[in-house]
Formats: C-alpha cells, sequence, structure tokens
C-alpha cells in the first residue's frame, strides 16, 4: 500500500471546504492516477505476448481502467468548474521517482521490463488499505489512496450539489468511454469517484470490482504472483474463503520478456542520433500529442471525433511500443520509451 | 499564384516514410499461396527475398526536425528580426502521424501522402498555423544522387499540393506570419517539398528517412492544387537509370515571372543531383538563365539566348555549397529588367551550366497535367479530371485537349528473382476504363479542361492461379493528356505525366454478410501488413470479432483520416461496407481453404547467377518492371 502526503487532502478535510481545494486534490487524483499508466505499459510492451499472454491480459486490463479513472477524475473536476491540466511537462512523473503526492521514502516507481519485482511494486500500488493498519496511521503526516479519494468524496458532500456547474459542463460520458459516468451533483460525483477505489482496491467485503467486472486491481495482479487465476470457490462465508488462487494457470516465462533498459530517460539515456533515441523521439512525441489530445477532450472537445483522434494516438503508441521494445527493424537494438514530453520531434542526428 | 512567389518561406530537415514493403511483391497479394516467411525481413542482397526490406512498415510518414531556414516577403528577404526564422514545420501534434501509400502494387510510382496535417511552430512546439495537406503523390521522381547505384537510396522526387482547413495562432510576432496569413484569406496556403536520401538500411538510426527541403507561399481557390501554372523546363530521357535520367542533367522543374516584382521564380528543389544522398549538390557550373531570341538577326542568329541571369555554384549564395539546399529548397529568384520581362513573354527559357548541361522549355512553351494525377474508382463512377494547359506560363484558353490510354509506366513482373510468381497483367480489360476524347469542351479561361472518366466492373482480372484464388482487388489503369493539334506537341514528353487510376472490382457480399465473406480481405492484410499483430490476428475469427468495436472505428473513418483503415487506401467501398455491415454483427461463416495449385510455390527464390546487377528492392525494383522497359 503505498502512502500519499497528507498536503494532497489540505483544504479538505476541514468544516468548511473549498472548491478550490477539491478541485486541487482532483487535479492531482488526475496525475496520480496517470502517473501509473506509463509504468504499466511499459511492463505490459515488454511481453513477449507468444509466451507471456496471461500476464499482458492482466496488466491490459488494469491499464484501461487507470485511463477510465482519469476521465471520471476529470469529470468531477469539470462538473466543480475546474479544468484539468494535462498538456503540460511537469504533469508526468519522472521515472525513478513517487507517484505523484507519493511519500518519497515510501515507493520509488520505475519504468522498468516486466519483472517479478516489478509485479511488487504493482502490487503495493494497488494494495488495498486495511483498516486496522487505517486506524493506526491516521495520525501521521501519511494518507492512503483510499483515504485521499474518501477526503475528496465526503468534502464534495459537504460542498453540495450547488458546488456544481449547471449545465452539465465537459463532460465525457459513456457515449464515448465505456463505464465513464457524467457528473453533475453529489450523487454522481461519489459514483465516480467510489468507481475509482472500488476498481483499484475492491471493496472491504469482496475483491469484485463493483463497475466494470473483474477483480480489484490489487487481486488481478495477485494472480500473477500467485500463477493461478482468482476463482471464487463454493461455500465460503468470510470473503477470504470465498475465493482462491487456484483458477487456470498464469504462467510466467522468463525468456518473454525483451531486455529494454529501466529508467530509461535517467542520464545519459539514449544517445544522440541512435536508433534508440529516434525510436524514443517518435514515441513521445506521440505521447506528448496523446496528452495534448485529452487535454482538449477534458476541456471541452468531448466529442467523437476528439475520442477517436485520442484512441488513434492510443492505438499508435501501442504499435510503437512493441515495435521498439521487441526489437523492430533491428534485432539487436531495443527501445523502452521513456514517457517524456516531448512537443517537438526532432532531426535524427 | 503558388508557392513560387514573392511571399514565401523554405524550410528543410528529415522525413520518415515508414512503409511496409510485404506488399512490393504482387505475388504476395495471392492468399492461397502467401508464406509465414513472407513475413520476415529479407536476407542479404534480398536472398531470400521474404518480405522485402520493411516488412515491420507502419506506413508512418513524419516531419522531423524540420526548421524554417529562410523567408521572404515582397519587400525583401526576411531578417532575423522577424521570429519565423526560429519556427519548425511539423506535423501533426494532435493526432496520430500521417501515412505514405502506394496505390497498388503494380503501380508503385504514385506514393501519396494522406492525414499530414502541416503546422508552423514555435521552437517549442506552439502551433502558429496549421492546415490540412490535400493527399498528393509524389511526381518527376528521378536519379538524383551521382553513383547512387542500386535502390531507393539514390532516388528524389518531388510532392505539390495545398494546405486548407488553416487554422491559425497569435502570429502578430512575425510580419511574415501576418503577411501569409492575409495572403491566405482564401483559405488555402501552397507547398511543395522535395523528398530525397532515403535511408534503407535498417541497422541505421536513418532507417526508411531521408531529407526534405520545401516551400510554403499562398494559394488561390480555383487554381491547380498540384501543378504550379508556370514555365515548364522539359528533360529529355537518357539511357539506363532506375527512374529517370535526364540528357542535360538537370530534371523537370519550374518556374514563375513576377511582372509585378520583375524577377522570376525558378524552383530547382527537385532538379539539381546530388555528389550522394542526401548529401550536397553537384557543381554543374555556374546556372544560366536564358531567353531564346525570339528574333533572329545577323548578330543574333537563331538558337542564340538572351542570359537574364546566373546562379553561381560556388562563392556566395553558390548552389553547390553547403547548406545553400537547406536554405532555399532550390527556390531562386533573379531580378530581370523591362527588356527582359518583355523577351521571356513568348520564347523559351533554357537553364545551362557546364558543357551538357542544359534544359528548356518547349520551343513553344506549351504544357498540359493533370491536377490530381491518382484516382481510385469503383464500377460506374462517373468523374471529371480538372486538365491544365499552358504556355509561356499563362493559361492556354481555348484549345482542345486529347487521352490516351497509356499504361507504359504500371508495373508487372515474371515469374523471376525476386517475385515469387508472375504478377496479373495490368490494364485489361481496357473497355472498362473510357473516357472522352478530345475533350469535348476546350480549356476555359483559366486553361482547364475537364476530363471525363467513367468506369465498368473490370471483374477480378487480377485474381491468381487463373482466377481462381483471391487476389489484388480491381485493376490498374494509365491515361495520358496531349495537346489535340499534334503539332503542339513539339517537346520531350514526362514520362511520368500521366493519370493513375485504382478501378476497384465490383463486389456483392452474401446477406446477412458472414465471416466467408469477409475473410479473404482481412487473411490479405493479415498477410500484408504484419503490423497488425501488434493488435489483433486480423485472419483469425475470433481475433477480428473481439476487436470488432476498433476495427468499426477505424474502418468507419473517413479515407483523408490519418486512422483510416486499412492504411493502404485500397479497399473498395463496396468491401469497406461489407465489412462494416459485418462488424456490426460479426456471424461465422466456413473459409475456402487454399487451391491445389497453391501448394506449388515458385523456387525463384535464388539470386540471380554471379554478376547479374544487385537486387533494386523498393521503387527502383517497381521501375524496373515498368512495362515500357518490358517492351525494349
Amino acid at each position: 500500500m503505498i502512502r500519499l502526503q497528507r498536503s494532497m487532502i489540505e483544504g479538505l478535510t476541514g468544516p468548511v471546504p473549498t472548491v478550490q481545494a477539491v478541485c486541487a486534490a482532483l487535479q492531482n487524483a488526475i496525475e496520480l492516477e496517470h502517473a501509473t499508466i506509463p509504468v504499466y505499459l511499459y511492463a505490459l510492451y515488454s511481453l513477449n505476448e507468444a509466451s507471456n499472454a496471461e500476464i499482458a491480459d492482466i496488466i491490459s486490463s488494469v491499464a484501461v481502467e487507470e485511463m477510465l479513472h482519469m476521465t471520471l477524475s476529470s469529470n468531477v473536476l469539470n462538473a466543480l468548474g475546474g479544468s484539468p491540466v494535462i498538456d503540460q511537462p511537469d504533469f508526468i512523473p519522472t521515472y525513478p521517482g513517487p507517484l505523484p503526492g507519493g511519500v518519497q521514502s515510501d515507493l520509488t516507481v520505475n519504468l522498468a521490463p516486466y519483472s517479478p519485482t516489478q509485479l511488487a511494486t504493482f502490487l503495493q500500488i494497488e494494495e488495498p488499505e486495511d483498516p486496522l493498519n487505517f486506524k493506526a496511521l491516521a495520525v501521521t503526516d501519511t494518507i492512503t489512496i483510499g483515504e485521499f479519494y474518501t477526503a475528496i468524496s465526503t468534502a464534495i458532500g459537504v460542498l453540495g450539489n450547488g458546488a456544481f456547474v449547471d449545465p452539465p459542463r465537459n463532460q465525457v460520458g459513456p457515449d464515448l468511454m465505456w463505464n465513464s459516468i457524467v457528473v453533475t451533483d453529489v450523487a454522481t460525483a461519489q459514483q465516480a469517484i467510489t468507481t475509482i477505489v472500488d476498481q483499484g482496491e475492491g471493496t472491504s467485503t469482496s475483491p469484485d470490482a463493483v463497475v466494470g467486472g473483474g477483480y480489484a486491481h490489487y487481486y488481478r495482479f495477485m494472480q500473477i504472483q500467485k500463477g493461478h487465476l482468482l476463482v471464487p470457490v463454493p461455500g465460503g462465508t468470510t470473503p477470504e474463503e470465498q475465493y482462491a488462487y487456484t483458477g487456470a494457470p498464469v504462467p510466467f516465462d522468463p525468456t518473454g520478456v525483451y531486455a529494454v533498459p529501466t529508467n530509461p530517460a535517467t542520464p545519459p539515456g539514449y544517445a544522440a542520433g541512435s536508433a534508440q533515441a529516434f525510436a524514443n523521439d517518435n514515441f513521445n512525441y506521440t505521447y506528448t500529442s496523446l496528452l495534448k489530445a485529452l487535454h482538449a477532450m477534458f476541456n471541452g472537445d468531448a466529442c467523437e471525433d476528439q475520442y477517436n483522434r485520442a484512441i488513434g494516438l492510443m492505438m499508435s503508441l501501442k504499435g510503437q511500443a512493441k515495435a521498439m521494445m521487441s526489437g523492430i527493424p533491428n534485432p539487436a537494438v531495443l527501445t523502452g520509451p521513456s514517457f517524456q514530453y516531448q512537443p517537438v520531434n526532432p532531426l535524427i542526428g | 499564384m503558388s508557392y513560387l512567389n514573392a511571399l514565401r518561406l523554405h524550410f528543410a530537415g528529415q522525413f520518415q516514410s515508414n512503409v511496409s514493403t510485404v506488399n512490393n511483391d504482387p505475388g504476395h497479394f495471392d492468399n492461397a499461396s502467401f508464406k509465414a516467411r513472407y513475413q520476415n525481413m529479407e536476407g542479404n542482397g534480398m536472398v531470400p527475398p521474404n518480405g522485402w526490406f520493411n516488412p515491420q512498415g507502419d506506413a508512418a510518414f513524419r516531419l522531423l526536425g524540420c526548421t524554417v531556414n529562410s523567408a521572404w516577403m515582397p519587400s525583401g528577404q526576411v531578417t532575423s528580426s522577424d521570429p519565423v526564422l526560429g519556427y519548425i514545420v511539423a506535423d501533426s501534434d494532435g493526432s496520430v502521424p500521417a501515412k505514405l501509400v502506394d496505390l497498388d502494387p503494380e503501380q508503385q510510382l504514385v506514393s501519396e501522402i494522406w492525414g499530414l496535417t502541416v503546422r508552423i511552430a514555435d521552437g517549442a512546439g506552439n502551433t502558429l498555423m496549421q492546415g490540412d495537406f490535400e493527399p498528393a503523390a509524389f511526381m518527376d521522381i528521378w536519379d538524383r544522387a551521382t553513383g547512387s547505384g542500386s535502390g531507393d537510396i539514390g532516388a528524389g522526387a518531388a510532392y505539390q499540393s495545398v494546405l486548407w482547413n488553416l487554422q491559425w495562432g497569435d502570429v502578430s510576432a512575425s510580419p511574415f506570419l501576418c503577411a501569409l496569413q492575409q495572403a491566405a484569406e482564401s483559405g488555402v496556403l501552397s507547398i511543395k517539398f522535395n523528398v530525397d536520401g532515403l535511408n534503407m538500411d535498417f541497422t541505421s538510426p536513418n532507417f526508411m528517412c531521408g531529407r526534405i527541403a520545401g516551400t510554403i507561399g499562398p494559394a488561390a481557390i480555383g487554381e491547380p492544387q498540384h501543378l504550379v501554372i508556370g514555365r515548364q523546363f522539359m528533360a529529355s530521357a537518357a539511357a539506363g537509370g532506375n527512374f529517370f535520367t535526364p540528357v542535360g542533367q538537370i530534371n523537370f522543374c519550374a518556374a514563375v515571372v513576377d511582372s509585378q516584382a520583375s524577377c522570376i521564380y525558378l524552383d530547382l528543389g527537385n532538379a539539381l543531383s546530388t555528389t550522394a544522398p542526401g548529401a550536397g549538390l553537384n557543381d554543374l557550373g555556374d546556372l544560366t538563365l536564358g531567353v531564346y531570341d525570339p528574333i533572329a538577326t545577323p548578330g543574333n542568329p537563331a538558337g542564340t539566348t538572351i542570359p537574364l541571369g546566373t546562379i553561381p555554384t560556388t562563392g556566395a549564395g553558390g548552389y553547390s555549397g553547403d547548406g545553400w539546399y537547406e536554405q532555399t529548397a532550390g527556390v531562386v529568384a533573379l531580378p530581370l529588367t523591362a527588356a527582359q520581362l518583355q523577351a521571356v513573354a513568348a520564347s523559351a527559357l533554357v537553364l545551362t551550366g557546364n558543357s551538357g548541361v542544359e534544359i528548356s522549355e518547349w520551343s513553344n512553351g506549351a504544357f498540359v497535367r493533370a491536377d490530381g494525377f491518382v484516382h481510385r474508382l469503383s464500377p460506374g463512377a462517373s468523374i471529371e479530371i480538372p486538365v491544365y494547359a499552358m504556355q509561356w506560363g499563362q493559361p492556354l484558353v481555348g484549345v482542345s485537349l486529347s487521352f490516351v490510354q497509356d499504361s507504359a509506366q504500371l508495373q508487372t513482373n515474371t515469374d523471376s528473382f525476386p517475385y515469387v510468381s508472375a504478377s496479373p497483367p495490368v490494364a485489361t480489360p481496357a473497355t472498362a476504363l473510357t473516357f472522352t476524347t478530345p475533350t469535348p469542351t476546350p480549356t476555359d479561361d483559366n486553361g482547364m479542361a475537364l476530363l471525363a472518366v467513367s468506369t465498368t466492373d473490370p471483374g477480378t482480372p487480377r485474381w491468381f492461379n487463373n482466377g481462381a484464388d483471391y487476389g489484388i482487388d480491381g485493376q490498374v489503369y494509365g491515361i495520358r493528356p496531349s495537346f489535340t493539334d499534334a503539332s503542339m506537341n513539339v517537346g520531350p514528353v514526362n514520362q511520368w505525366n500521366f493519370i493513375s487510376f485504382l478501378l476497384w472490382s465490383g463486389y456483392t457480399p452474401a446477406t446477412p454478410v458472414t465471416w466467408t465473406d469477409v475473410q479473404p480481405i482481412f487473411q490479405q492484410y493479415a498477410n500484408l501488413y504484419p503490423v497488425m499483430i501488434r493488435f489483433l490476428n486480423m485472419a483469425d475469427y475470433d481475433s477480428v470479432k473481439a476487436h470488432a468495436g476498433l476495427l468499426s472505428l477505424a474502418f468507419g473513418l473517413d479515407v483523408s483520416d490519418p486512422n483510416s483503415m486499412p492504411v493502404t487506401r485500397d479497399l473498395s467501398p463496396a468491401k469497406r461496407a461489407a465489412i462494416l455491415a459485418w462488424l456490426q454483427n460479426p456471424l461465422p461463416g466456413p473459409v475456402t481453404p487454399p487451391s491445389q495449385s497453391a501448394e506449388v510455390e515458385s523456387l525463384m527464390v535464388a539470386a540471380p547467377a554471379g554478376g547479374a546487377a544487385p537486387p533494386k528492392g523498393g521503387k527502383a525494383a517497381a521501375a524496373a518492371r515498368r512495362l515500357i522497359l518490358q517492351a525494349r
């Protein structure tokens, strides 16, 4: 379980939370949800799907939901009159580093090819909050992601429906994104936040996510660690007895991981003029284009054309990442994308 | 009005054209005989040919590091006080890369750019102008680099088009861009760029990249988009080479006389050869632009020329010097006196350099070309293609234009290395493409006449195994324009100056559409574009069904969208409709097994015996397959 700085909920917990404070927290939430995506995608595309298909499927399913969480957070922010800021260099975290709002000493997140160690990081990111720990740690200067969202949700409840912009503003609805929620009031805002938390952590009584099907992220990743799918067990009474990691195998083939570097942006990075730098520049230019496209979509251009442009950019990133990480065109050169802000595509060298 | 204008900017940088090469061999369109290894990288010297030199290409066309290196206004050259000189020319920062697309495996010499957005941006990438590039094919491909050997690396070619749907940012800091915005009130800009130096070594960082240098200027609605109404310098073909080698060493080029500014703009951007692929320009001596003296006198006998100006090869502004090409994109403006303006008004221009270096207009200054010379048509289509006639740089009004079917530049091959089989015939049945010649109405005040083309179903003349096995859709044709009055066709003909057509086969799927109908189409894309396996297995029913949503999106986009599937833009509307219907209701269906003969693979995978020319790969291989060469 990762710990966030208590400052992340500054202004939310008092008797009179301000809209500005809630909006600031939601911007942090968008950044936090996004920050996991490069990490998951880097591991995902480092896998040779021919030998690690099951693991790839699981990581992919989580990454897609993180994108939904970005959308839901943006919808809540927009509903409160705020404006998501996505098209900015500092929107992207530095890898290695803490997640946005994270505690420096708590968890350093690397952009790394898939490995059991990297899986442990994923589990740590997605680990649900233990109620007992929650009480014990409440007096410290850190909070859990669950607490973070709970604080936002509570503050929105205090703000009341009057804080919401009427008519609904800049919403990316389920017509565009599967399972998205149009946020117009306290109820829909809290529904959106509950979806984020449930998909990420599950509920206290079940690993099932309420929305979208499948298990919460932590349990999905745990299937990889356990080597088997999580399946319901008949006859159990407690939550722990109702499920077991005894389903179909989730095998890991260590030879089916492309040997891309960890944290490719760490100096010296890819040599200027190299094939790696070229592939990485192209990827980052497309990635930056995606951030710009999402920024536009979450700031009023929530039309089908814009959504399709964003989807196209995501597919392009997938195609580029799979090629560069697997040694296309040159099997001797493997390149991991550094996920850096790059609004200009430079000369090769 | 065009990019050859007192108001223009020049840019240069690199481009990427990451085309897939599995479809370079027409035999690879034969689903029944396709082998998995056709998706692998070729071996050394194309032994084995496999999927040629870039089987994993994704067709991306990108602008890389292009900078505005000079700009001109009617008042003179723009100085560094105008920030435009620090700006960049870039592609879209809000959608996927543009795509470079062949018309057909049997017409690979008119590759078009689709879905390109061109931006002028500041050094940080902030957009100041952006416009949509009207899809265009390259023209005037030639053997540009000296001693470049085989393959495409020595080739050069040019693209000319317009930018429309213009969006302007705050350009107030740049007087040049303010002037350009004002000049673009019509809503379009003219753009032309030259590409050369393509790198085909997959171990190089520059693989599938090359040099680009171009010009952006104003345009006018109602004027041709892909050619200049101007003075056309015409080259004769020398023997040999891959694409085209001009006898006088200078390739086809255009110029515009600006009587208001008293000068002539000459575009040598795709006309001057280079010392090596993508390298500096060859020293052809000082280039002198002259005009044939129309009035022969004893002191000035017929055939002599009046010099108009010189483009030095060395020294200040020397074209063979470092950076000249990147600074100018090859565009030269030479001042003309009033007397010179009068002399050039109705007399042929000639450009000369060292001995043997020469190119000129036709002696009558006439020229004819279709605007938009690549077309994809369904059976039953009727279209009118604008064709422009000009003389001495002015619209030629009231002349009749004629057309002939000409497939000489289309490409077929025998069952010989490096091809897996003989390719199907082109341009047959000839009767499926009909046109009215001469044009019923002569050229109008703009020098434009309309070529009326109608089509019928060509059937499936390019299926394999005597038509039993699914193959290449439809048929390709060529139509070449000329003046009806044969006495006007006085000079060398540009071999590339014809209109290419892909006429699709008629197609009627079963109702409802099942996997049986669409599987051959998907199978062919799965075969030819290994890039697709990064997303799904297009040959597999379950995989396609699982991705029906995304596929519906991509197949449903307008073909001008950079995300449109198929990237190759070679899917007929009838087949597209069937695919979209099937994706809505993906019914299973039996798949026809390959025919017996499909198991017989050509054995022609070995390289020719020693001493034979090295394999060419790429466009050079296509150029070597042209019917006109087979006829010799």
